[in-house]
């Protein structure tokens, strides 16, 4: 695993681990019921799909986001790294190009709009999401490339593991909204399921669709220039 | 020819003074190949043999010297230089095969638009996909891109608008394409003066190339000039389903005025038209299927209207390991002249190929290649009392080494 992809993990550990902090300064404190909800997301031939983003909110009042964490989306290879990242509402990301070659990153995202002018290295600030929703990113030199930033104002959030799993830990008793998006999904609806907790849950997705082929990689340099 | 260099050279120095701070890319590649050939005399020495290097010209032969330079000027504009030394025998020990300028804003609302003013190959093979308008399948490319190479070349503007599906949740992106161009007048001489070729060498925008004649005073032909000072034009289309198929289609139309001359060139303009339509499908284990169809005419009316009437159709399977791939291919190519097909100037071919190629790193890269081709040409009897009919095959390792950078 690269650096930036320990870090990028370490800022969203780090970050779950504010929200933990936060709300016990805060006073807000966990409930003695806090409870564990279990999410298993599964293809349509029930493989597990890792690396699926799963939320969860709570349904009755407006949720508080999680902390905001300085993420990092680096370039390497002609590819962004990670190629998905899950980030807080006003989090901000920094995206390095580790290419010998130089890269033009763009949105055009409702969510956040914004042009990096040509450059390699490191020569930006990062840049800040205000708004939840999907940002898909790509490169006006290199068309391949395509990368995605969920920003999100779930309370909890993360991806599925290689079994398909996520785990929301000390969630209060209430109801949730949960949330799965996958880069490849091409499911006709949106993956959302409302869940009553009052102890321990588990909930599971199945698409009913198979995933579309995900992207190729490890092409030589000189191939699509 | 002269209003052309003088453009690209205003063009040159304009970017130079305007280039700011953004970094330039580059690239410097050396090709060496090492030959085993039983061609017959090739086309690039007044013969009608279907390789670059015939069997005058095994052992160690220069592939290609490449320079490459992309200049970014501003934010959205950016000049790409391709300069070339193929062989000895060109007209300048160094030629440019592309010369442009690109203006690429950045996408809104999901439409993209791009702009190319200069020299550049028209969208059209989905062989031609590497850096350089090489193939990375094999060494040669098909019969198709290798027409292309030596006589195709956009000296103009072209528009492109881009429909990004794909940065929009959806599974497709769309490109329309048109261009209007002038300085290729002469396109179609190569078909029907030696009919199709199978080599990598392509025509670079100052250069020549051999023409079949008994005659070996008379000059080589040169491709981009403009002679009837009429603009042609091309219309395409593509379909990209994510990164796995990319659908092509291309209708070409140089306008030419059959009935125009030069009598410095000692050519004419050649009424050149065809459609080509290429398929590539890609899986995720590495496979790699490729279809494409070529079908115009190429015609001109010095004392009577004289046609001729080509096709080739292309299919290669290739998979890739890691760096490896390996690619077979089948070509059939054919041209009819007039009504009359078995005059010289009609040909009936087909070839064969089968590739590995192993591209080490950034910097190495090594092929080997088996290239079969039999073809039945009239003319080897008409010009020179050969039969009809040969059968050429070469062998050939290529050893290429590409040094890249930016400054």
């Amino acid at each position: 695993m690269s650096s930036s992809s320990q870090k990028i993990i370490r800022s969203t550990v780090n970050g779950a681990v504010r929200v933990l902090l936060c709300a016990l300064l805060c006073g807000v404190g966990v409930p003695a019921s806090a409870a564990t909800l279990v999410v298993h997301v599964l293809k349509r031939d029930g493989k597990p799909l890792p690396g699926a983003v799963v939320t969860a909110e709570p349904e009755s009042s407006p949720p508080s986001p999680a902390t905001p964490v300085k993420a990092i989306m680096d370039q390497v290879n002609l590819a962004f790294l990670p190629d998905v990242l899950v980030i807080p509402v006003h989090s901000t990301v920094q995206f390095p190009n580790s290419d010998a070659v130089g890269h033009q990153v763009y949105s055009f995202s409702s969510a956040r709009q914004f042009q990096l002018p040509l450059y390699r290295g490191k020569p930006y600030p990062p840049v800040q999401f205000d708004q939840p929703g999907v940002v898909t990113l790509g490169c006006n030199i290199h068309d391949n490339m395509l990368g995605y930033i969920i920003v999100t104002a779930a309370p909890w959030f993360g991806r599925t593991d290689a079994q398909g799993a996520w785990q929301g830990r000390d969630l209060p008793a209430g109801k949730f909204r949960v949330r799965v998006w996958h880069p490849l999904l091409n499911e006709p609806r949106e993956m959302e399921r409302s869940v009553d907790l009052t102890g321990d849950g588990s909930v599971e997705f199945r698409l009913a669709k198979p995933l579309r082929p995900a992207p190729l990689s490890g092409r030589p340099r000189s191939w699509d220039y | 020819m002269g209003l052309l260099r003088r453009l690209l050279v205003s063009a040159t120095c304009a970017l130079a003074c305007a280039a700011d701070a953004h970094a330039a890319d580059w690239d410097l590649a050396l090709d060496l190949r090492a030959i085993d050939s039983d061609g017959r005399t090739s086309f690039l020495d007044n013969g009608l043999g279907k390789f670059r290097f015939d069997e005058d010209h095994e052992g160690l032969q220069l592939g290609r010297l490449r320079a490459a330079w992309t200049q970014p000027v501003g934010d959205v504009f950016a000049a790409h230089v391709e300069a070339s030394t193929w062989d000895e025998d060109d007209k300048n020990p160094i030629d440019l095969t592309e010369a442009y300028l690109e203006y690429k804003p950045y996408p809104r609302a999901g439409w993209r638009s791009r702009v190319r003013l200069g020299a550049f190959y028209p969208p059209l093979s989905l062989e031609n996909r590497a850096i350089g308008w090489e193939t990375p399948y094999t060494i040669t490319p098909s019969a198709i891109g290798s027409w292309i190479g030596e006589e195709i070349r956009t000296v103009g503007l072209e528009g492109q608008s881009d429909w990004l599906g794909t940065r929009r949740g959806q599974s497709f992106d769309v490109q329309f394409t048109g261009a209007v161009f002038g300085w290729n007048d002469p396109a179609g001489t190569m078909l029907a003066d030696h009919g199709f070729a199978m080599h990598d060498r392509q025509t670079t925008l100052f250069g020549r190339v051999g023409s079949v004649q008994t005659d070996l005073t008379k000059p080589k032909k040169e491709l981009f000039h403009e002679i009837d000072d009429r603009l042609g034009f091309y219309l395409g289309a593509q379909v990209r389903y994510l990164d796995r198929a990319v659908l092509n289609l291309l209708h070409y139309d140089n306008r030419g005025d059959p009935k125009a001359q030069s009598v410095e060139l000692r050519d004419m303009a050649w009424k050149t038209r065809f459609d080509a339509v290429a398929l590539r499908v890609e899986t995720g284990n590495e496979w790699t299927v490729l279809l494409q169809a070529l079908k115009g005419d190429t015609a001109i009316n010095p004392f009577q209207p004289l046609l001729w009437d080509f096709d080739s159709q292309s299919a290669m399977v290739a998979k890739r390991w890691g760096r490896h791939v390996l690619a077979a291919r089948y070509d059939a190519f054919e041209i009819e002249f007039n009504d009359h097909p078995n005059w010289a100037g009609s040909e009936d071919g087909h070839a064969w190929t089968a590739a590995w190629s192993y591209e080490r790193d950034d910097h190495w890269r090594f092929a080997l290649e088996w290239l079969r081709v039999e073809s039945t040409v009239p003319a080897r009897t008409v010009d020179f009392g050969e039969p009809p009919f040969a059968a050429e095959t070469k062998i050939e390792l290529s050893a290429r080494y590409t040094l890249h950078g930016g400054f």
